[in-house]
């Protein structure tokens, strides 16, 4: 509200209103509204507009506050005051000076509005209440709500969803009917199942779907088209035309009068069918003279010429390489040739490192043997022997400095002369022989081995029936095996350095031996024939196991370290790795060589083998042998190693290795002899 | 022509040459523009014009350039380039002296492979050879004496004094017949030319590689193929030995050489622990002996216990060893493959090279650190050169290719020459390299 007019001076008491004499009217309000117009118009006007805010405002706070300051206290002690109270400052407010009644009355009877006033007692001011604030009280009086526009009836709408609403309304425990079967539904039911089952009650049939299919869809991959048993293949597409068979081809298709010349040349296949020709306008094209031929040449195709699908197997080419460890993991090996023992003035047919690595022995096709320093490549000792050197083994033992060498037709023990004294004493003891049991073998045939003192060089001669071609020091350096391959029942013979005593353990071999070696730690031996390996047990003096090869040709053999493992060298370029626990068949065959293998040799401490040959290369393997019998084992091709060149068709012809030092020594149909090192 | 020169001051770089060098080869030190492409060559020629400005009767001579501590071995700019180094600031050129030989001397023949040389005193060359005799070379020209007595060749020979007492040499020699014999001797006196040794030391069972003398010359260690260290006394082996009661004598009975009575003495001690042949050993300091050995590992010995205080794998056979460099504490070893490594082993708990040095063709048979300088070396190569290294450039300073074979040997000699025997039986000196 808040709305008060205090220029208006009349006085009006409560009780001669005219709102209780119900003679507010609209006939009133209309003429009230027109004198308002004429008289106190800006008055009238303010009201109107304010209509709307007056409506809203609803709250007591928005009430300006009293003039009077005295609070509620009886009237009554101001009755007789010349004021009424005090305002908010403190001063006296006075009291108006009472009009005459009748004067008040007669100024009232011409104010329309007079009937609006309200006299204010507290305040002592009268207070005019607008026209929206009478018809509010007039409603209240008559129990009816303030405003006009509210309908207390309405229609109810209920907001609230119930559909699908998992939880109840109420918190009302379920009812008991609700766990009940209904007895009402079962009969239902029960009615429904019977006439189902008396047919009563017919269901429709299932909607039939329209049955849509891809018209521009590629038959070819759908599974539909799949018949029984055989399996459609689609035809060939028809090559699509291309610029040539345009009507206006660029001038680079159009051949020239020369190039249709030259195809009258050329065979009737390979003439091209189709001579690309220019016309002025699509108009101009003639019809294809051939349309009709090709489209039957192609019905031809497609009914004659059988189709067959093609297996195609997508797969990764690298997928399909065995997963070998990097090289650089299987460091080190011989992979660079560093040192050249230059001095032979003939093919190096043989080497041999001594115990220790520090001499290595070659023996040569100019008839010569030399010990060379390996550290610096300098050649310390050499023998004329005066015969080919076929072959040369240094003796094992560390403090037996004797070099076994085939010349020509038989073995040659020689003192290498290095060494301390104790080891020279040694060697020289072990190489003293009385001339004393010869006659007494004198039988019935010549003896396989005659030892003779060799005068030259402070040796022993072994003299053999037979040609010599292999010698292999047992690794105890006392006992000794030689190979005589046209020796028949004599052909592998067994020495012993300490006595001087020979003797042949195998009377029958299955061929041609070719080399025989003995088994690194245990009294094993083997000997390789042309085709296959014979192990023997030499305490029991019986065959073990007989590995068979494959090849055509044996070359060379070398027992693993830990004696389990046996690679063979072959004259076709073939090495055969064999585990003899596993099988008697190669493990594994690699065909690396193009010539013969001249030689193949195990590395004493480090899981390296390598083969030499004559197509003057050399292969390092990583050859790892686990100690777990599960686990096959890892060959891995290292390194090739090249250098010697070729002579006379032939390359390298021997190689070993170091015994402490990953380092390989190859002996070379050039005359030279090569140390690779990592 | 002219868009050369337009295009040139773009690539110029501001220098100032800085120097180290005595007065008359000190360049001014104002900063000047030089085109950024020059080399070693042509900064050389600047700070030679330089100078020649300076003083006129200067004589034009190759110098070698650092900067931050790193020789220029590239054309300025890709050298800036790769170190990384802006042009932006005037950049700081420190010259030296280029090192290399100006010259070589006339080579000293020998009757078989030069297998041991020592230079460590100024006036006198030691030489072994494989023919059994060291020889003694003065001023590396003429052969005033041959020490004689061992009956294979000589793998390594060492003065034991270094010539303080310039009249009594004192030279210790190892042999591949096992033994290390002892020489001693009087320079001024050349009349008798052969001389004997007055003491042997036998014990080695296989051939003795390497003899180093104790920086006290009371001892000397020795490795050898037998795969031990052995100490030996040299104290005592005056003629009047009979006071040592180790010793015993003995007469030299199985060389036919003269009949001369001889002393022998016993190792003091023998370290164990090497695997294969002990090729190296070297004495820098009293308390330590490094060795490396065919086993790949470089260890270092603490005398007074014997016991082994540092092992150190690399990965190949070494040939040779030597300590020198920052306060003596570097390690150079060669051995099985053309590089030469320079280990720390101050560092802890790696084993890797702080330097490499791959030029070498192929096996490395001796290094030697610079007496005074810690940046400089020498190593010998069985590829027939002798380099010259540079601890601040990987590439190598100068290679002296006068040997027709292998080189077995290599040595400074004065500070400022290169020592080196090889398998053409040659002593080859290289002279005036100038390490300031």
């Amino acid at each position: 509200m808040g709305h008060s007019d205090g220029d208006h001076g009349s006085d009006l008491s409560a009780d001669d209103s005219p709102w209780s004499e119900g003679s507010w009217s609209d006939d009133d309000d209309e003429g009230s509204l027109s004198f308002e117009d004429s008289g106190e118009g800006s008055d009238a006007d303010s009201d109107e507009p304010d209509a709307p805010a007056v409506e809203e405002s609803d709250s007591s706070e928005d009430e300006v506050a009293p003039r009077n300051t005295i609070g509620d206290v009886p009237l009554e002690w101001y009755k007789n005051e010349e004021h009424i109270g005090y305002d908010i400052t403190g001063s006296k407010i006075k009291k108006r000076d009472r009009e005459g009644r009748i004067e008040a009355y007669l100024r009232n009877a011409d104010d329309a509005k007079n009937w609006r006033k309200i006299y204010d007692e507290y305040n002592d001011e009268e207070v005019q209440i607008t026209k929206e604030e009478a018809k509010i009280i007039s409603r209240l009086l008559k129990g009816k709500t303030p405003h006009t526009n509210v309908d207390p009836y309405p229609d109810y709408v209920d907001w609230f969803e119930y559909d699908g609403k998992g939880h109840p309304l109420s918190s009302a425990p379920e009812p008991k009917r609700r766990f009940v079967p209904s007895k009402w539904e079962q009969k239902k039911v029960v009615k429904l199942v019977r006439a189902i089952r008396k047919g009563w009650i017919k269901f429709d049939k299932p909607k039939e779907e329209p049955n849509f299919y891809l018209l521009w869809g590629d038959e070819t991959d759908t599974a539909d088209n799949k018949r029984q048993g055989l399996s459609y293949i689609p035809a060939p597409k028809p090559n699509l035309p291309g610029h040539e068979e345009s009507y206006n081809p660029s001038v680079e298709y159009i051949p020239t009068q020369e190039e249709i010349d030259s195809y009258q040349l050329m065979y009737e296949e390979d003439r091209p069918k189709f001579i690309p020709r220019k016309f002025d306008c699509l108009r101009s094209v003639p019809a294809y003279e051939k349309a009709l031929r090709e489209g039957f040449d192609r019905c031809l195709d497609l009914y004659l010429c059988p189709r067959t699908r093609k297996k195609r197997i997508n797969i990764d080419p690298e997928s399909l390489k065995p997963k070998l460890p990097s090289k650089k993991d299987l460091r080190p090996y011989p992979r660079t040739c560093y040192l050249e023992f230059k001095g032979h003035n003939g093919p190096v047919k043989s080497l041999s490192v001594e115990a220790t690595g520090q001499w290595i022995a070659s023996g040569s096709s100019d008839g010569t043997i030399r010990v060379w320093e390996v550290e610096t490549g300098r050649c310390i000792k050499v023998w004329n022997v005066g015969g080919v050197v076929h072959r040369i083994a240094w003796n094992p033992s560390p403090d037996r400095h004797i070099l076994a060498a085939v010349v020509d037709h038989d073995l040659l023990l020689l003192n290498a002369e290095v060494g301390d004294e104790d080891a020279q004493m040694k060697t020289k003891g072990l190489l003293q022989i009385e001339e004393l049991a010869q006659e007494e073998d004198n039988g019935d045939k010549k003896p396989a081995v005659k030892w003779v003192k060799h005068e030259k060089f402070d040796g022993i001669m072994l003299i053999h029936h037979k040609a010599v071609s292999t010698v292999e020091w047992h690794f105890k350096g006392d006992y000794f095996t030689t190979v005589v391959p046209s020796g028949d029942s004599r052909a592998v013979l067994l020495h012993q350095l300490s006595k001087k005593h020979s003797h042949h353990p195998f009377r029958k071999l299955p061929g041609l031996p070719i080399a025989a070696v003995f088994h690194p730690s245990q009294k094993m031996f083997f000997v390789a024939t042309k085709k296959f390996v014979q192990v023997y047990d030499l305490q029991k003096a019986q065959l073990v196991k007989k590995l068979e090869s494959g090849v055509r040709e044996i070359s060379s053999i070398s027992i693993h370290p830990g004696g389990d493992n046996v690679i063979v060298g072959s004259k076709d370029g073939k090495l055969c790795w064999f585990d003899t626990d596993l099988s008697t068949r190669p493990y594994k065959t690699l065909k690396n060589h193009s010539k013969d293998i001249t030689n193949v040799t195990f590395h004493r401490k480090y899981p390296l083998f390598a083969s030499s040959s004559e197509d003057c290369t050399a292969y390092v393997f990583h050859g790892m042998v686990y100690s777990d019998l599960n686990q096959n084992p890892l060959i891995v091709p290292l390194e090739i190693l090249r250098g010697h060149s070729s002579s006379d068709g032939r390359g390298v012809l021997d190689c070993k290795f170091h015994p402490r030092q990953p380092w390989l020594f190859t002996a070379g149909a050039d005359s030279v002899v090569r140390l690779y090192c990592d | 022509m002219d868009s050369g020169g337009a295009s040139d001051p773009s690539r110029q770089v501001r220098v100032r040459f800085l120097t180290k060098l005595p007065a008359p080869l000190r360049a001014p030190p104002t900063s000047i523009a030089v085109p950024a492409d020059l080399t070693r060559m042509g900064l050389s020629e600047i700070v030679n014009s330089l100078l020649l400005a300076a003083s006129p009767d200067h004589q034009a001579q190759p110098f070698d350039f650092l900067v931050d501590g790193e020789l220029v071995r590239l054309p300025l700019q890709e050298f800036l380039l790769a170190k990384g180094i802006s042009v932006e600031r005037v950049l700081e050129l420190e010259y030296v002296k280029a090192v290399a030989p100006r010259k070589q001397e006339d080579p000293c023949p020998h009757d078989d492979w030069v297998s041991a040389v020592d230079g460590s005193n100024p006036s006198f060359v030691l030489t072994g050879c494989y023919d059994g005799l060291a020889r003694i070379w003065r001023d590396a020209s003429e052969c005033t004496h041959i020490l004689e007595g061992h009956s294979d060749g000589i793998t390594s020979a060492r003065f034991i004094n270094k010539g303080e007492t310039e009249d009594r040499l004192h030279v210790v020699t190892a042999s591949k017949d096992r033994s290390l014999r002892l020489f001693k001797f009087d320079t001024s006196v050349s009349v008798p030319k052969q001389i004997g040794a007055y003491k042997i030391l036998r014990g080695h069972t296989s051939s003795v590689q390497s003899v180093a003398v104790d920086p006290s010359t009371n001892m000397i260690c020795s490795g050898s193929w037998d795969n031990s260290i052995k100490l030996w006394s040299v104290e005592g082996s005056e003629e009047d030995g009979d006071t040592v009661s180790v010793k015993k004598r003995r007469t030299n009975s199985d060389s036919s050489g003269p009949e001369e009575s001889l002393f022998e003495g016993s190792a003091t001690s023998t370290f164990l622990g090497h695997t294969q042949c002990v090729s190296a050993v070297t004495w820098p300091e009293r308390q330590t002996i490094y060795s490396a050995s065919w086993d790949h590992s470089v260890r270092q010995w603490d005398v007074q216990t014997g016991k082994e205080t540092w092992n150190m794998v690399s990965g190949k056979a070494l040939n040779c060893l030597d300590c020198g460099g920052e306060s003596s504490s570097l390690i150079a070893a060669g051995g099985s493959d053309p590089v030469l490594r320079v280990w720390d082993p101050r560092k802890p708990g790696t084993l890797a090279p702080i330097f490499q040095f791959s030029s070498h063709k192929s096996w490395i048979s001796a290094c030697k650190w610079h007496p005074s300088s810690w940046f400089h070396l020498v190593s010998s190569s069985f590829d027939g050169k002798v380099m010259l290294w540079d601890l601040r450039t990987a590439w190598p300073l100068a290679s002296v290719e006068s040997h027709k074979d292998k080189v077995l040997c290599a040595d400074w000699w004065k500070g400022d020459s290169v020592i080196s025997g090889g398998a053409d039986s040659k002593l080859c000196i290289a002279s005036g390299i100038e390490i300031v």
